[in-house]
């Protein structure tokens, strides 16, 4: 079980993205990396902002972890939204491309380009839900994401 | 005569001025009781528009008419008055309209070449030009303390509301309580609205919301986007007043508005610039009005009627009361946002 948002759910989310078919053919023409922010929500345990990072090429996903703002940054696309926001595109409550539409997520990059993706977007949502999740939120308070109990 | 005057970047000072006077028959000549320093003397104060050193500053003032020249109707010499904080002709299209802020002839007070070089109301004396439009009677039994937001924020925060649709019952978020959040929060409550969201992050400026009838949201405890959803069952507000001026106090005003919503812009910018994703706002179908620099003329008699009934009350607003003589601690009160609102008496 990976604690969502960590460098240990991105792993586990890596190899599901790369273990389907549907996937590398959903995106087999996609180029370029994406940055998630999971915006802070200090009453839901997440003080800060938290920047995720994957980086997609192909059908392929090269990499992905929790990044520094500043490397987060420099993504071709950047999605922003508040942490609640992601757990219910985890849990298959919003639609992230009609959450773009709508104004519950942000984006930054080319939007017709992520529109003509909704086939991987989807599939990259489903996939979220077959990686075993513990939510940041659902923690004894004092979890930091990315650092575990305490901050340690 | 004694006025504040910009000395630079984050300086003030109060000094020996020559005195205002009459210099064109429209003119009145003010002898202030009390003035205030405005959130938009900050603009002023941070270089953020431009003000010389040696340039007298300020545009909120209530006081007593000491004279007048020979072309004024309305007032006479010994009547209470509030001053309009920007000095319209009365007389172009666009006065005509009630749409003062964009007369042909626009000017402000204590704003230096920005303003049309005209004094400062932080002053013992200030000259109104064209006083029969640009001064207001203060009707008796109304102290100074309640007038004088009339001539400035208190009818911003009563116009933004009342331009911005409200509808009965209607969820509305002001973001940023400060002096022109707090009221908005009050105009938007008299025009219609069923819940007020007063979104902001100072505990004090949350209290006054809240005594002024809104629902406060400590923003540095929850994320604004998810607690006015959580309200409003997912939806977001229908209408939003950003109170602030500044491009985070925007993106969060198009983070909490709801689809087909509204968002007026209240709070003053100058030369901020932001990227927007036209795209997304019209698929939302958003209206987005800024409210430019408030037409007090056409708004003030009823915001003043406001006040007289007991609808719109001012005082929670005002922290400190110093003398004239110590306004460099009341900008660096205001200016540290320890104090909500800095009045300054001669």
């Amino acid at each position: 079980m990976a604690v969502f948002p960590s460098d240990e759910w991105f792993a586990a989310y890596v190899d599901r993205i790369n273990g389907s078919a549907d996937y590398r053919e959903a995106a087999a023409t996609w180029e370029g990396d994406l940055a998630f922010v999971f915006q802070a929500e200090p009453d839901r345990n997440v003080p800060d902002d938290i920047w995720g990072w994957l980086d997609l090429w192909h059908g392929e996903c090269r990499a992905g972890r929790l990044v520094d703002p500043l490397e987060g940054e420099q993504a071709r696309y950047v999605i922003l939204a508040p942490y609640s926001r992601w757990k219910q595109v985890l849990a298959g409550d919003l639609d992230p491309i009609k959450g773009m539409m709508q104004g519950k997520l942000k984006l930054r990059g080319d939007l017709p380009t992520i529109l003509r993706y909704v086939r991987a977007a989807n599939e990259l949502v489903q996939l979220t839900m077959s990686v075993p999740t513990e939510f940041i939120d659902e923690l004894p308070h004092g979890w930091q994401a990315g650092r575990g109990e305490g901050g340690a | 005569m004694r006025a504040v005057v910009y000395e630079g970047i984050g300086s003030v000072s109060v000094r020996d001025v020559p005195d205002a006077k009459v210099e064109e028959p429209a003119d009145a000549v003010v002898r202030v009781t009390t003035s205030a320093i405005c959130g938009s003397d900050l603009h002023f104060f941070h270089g953020k528009a431009p003000l010389d050193p040696g340039e007298t500053i300020g545009h909120e003032a209530v006081g007593i008419v000491e004279s007048v020249g020979a072309a004024v109707e309305r007032f006479r010499p010994g009547d209470r008055v509030v001053v309009a904080f920007d000095i319209a002709c009365g007389t172009c299209w666009f006065c005509r309209s009630g749409q003062t802020q964009l007369c042909e002839d626009f000017r402000n007070l204590g704003a230096g070449i920005f303003g049309g070089g005209l004094g400062g109301a932080q002053a013992e004396l200030v000259r109104v030009p064209l006083a029969d439009t640009n001064l207001l009677a203060v009707p008796p039994g109304v102290e100074d303390e309640r007038a004088l937001f009339v001539g400035d924020v208190l009818t911003t925060g009563y116009y933004g509301a009342a331009i911005s649709r409200i509808r009965g019952g209607d969820v509305v978020a002001v973001v940023g309580a400060g002096p022109v959040g707090f009221f908005c929060v009050q105009g938007a409550l008299l025009h219609g609205a069923g819940e007020v969201l007063a979104l902001e992050m100072d505990p004090e400026r949350l209290a006054l919301a809240e005594r002024a009838g809104a629902v406060p949201i400590d923003v540095s405890a929850r994320n604004a986007q998810t607690a006015v959803a959580e309200r409003t069952e997912g939806r977001g507000a229908d209408v939003v007043l950003e109170a602030v001026g500044h491009p985070a106090a925007l993106e969060s005003a198009l983070d909490v508005v709801r689809r087909g919503g509204s968002v007026t812009v209240v709070g003053m910018y100058t030369s901020e610039t932001v990227e927007i994703p036209v795209g997304i706002w019209w698929a939302r179908a958003l209206t987005v009005r800024f409210a430019g620099i408030c037409p007090v003329h056409a708004w003030w008699e009823r915001a003043m009627g406001e006040v007289v009934a007991g609808r719109i009350d001012p005082l929670p607003i005002v922290s400190h009361r110093l003398s004239l003589e110590d306004a460099p601690l009341g900008y660096e009160l205001f200016d540290a946002r320890r104090a909500t609102k800095v009045l300054l008496v001669p």
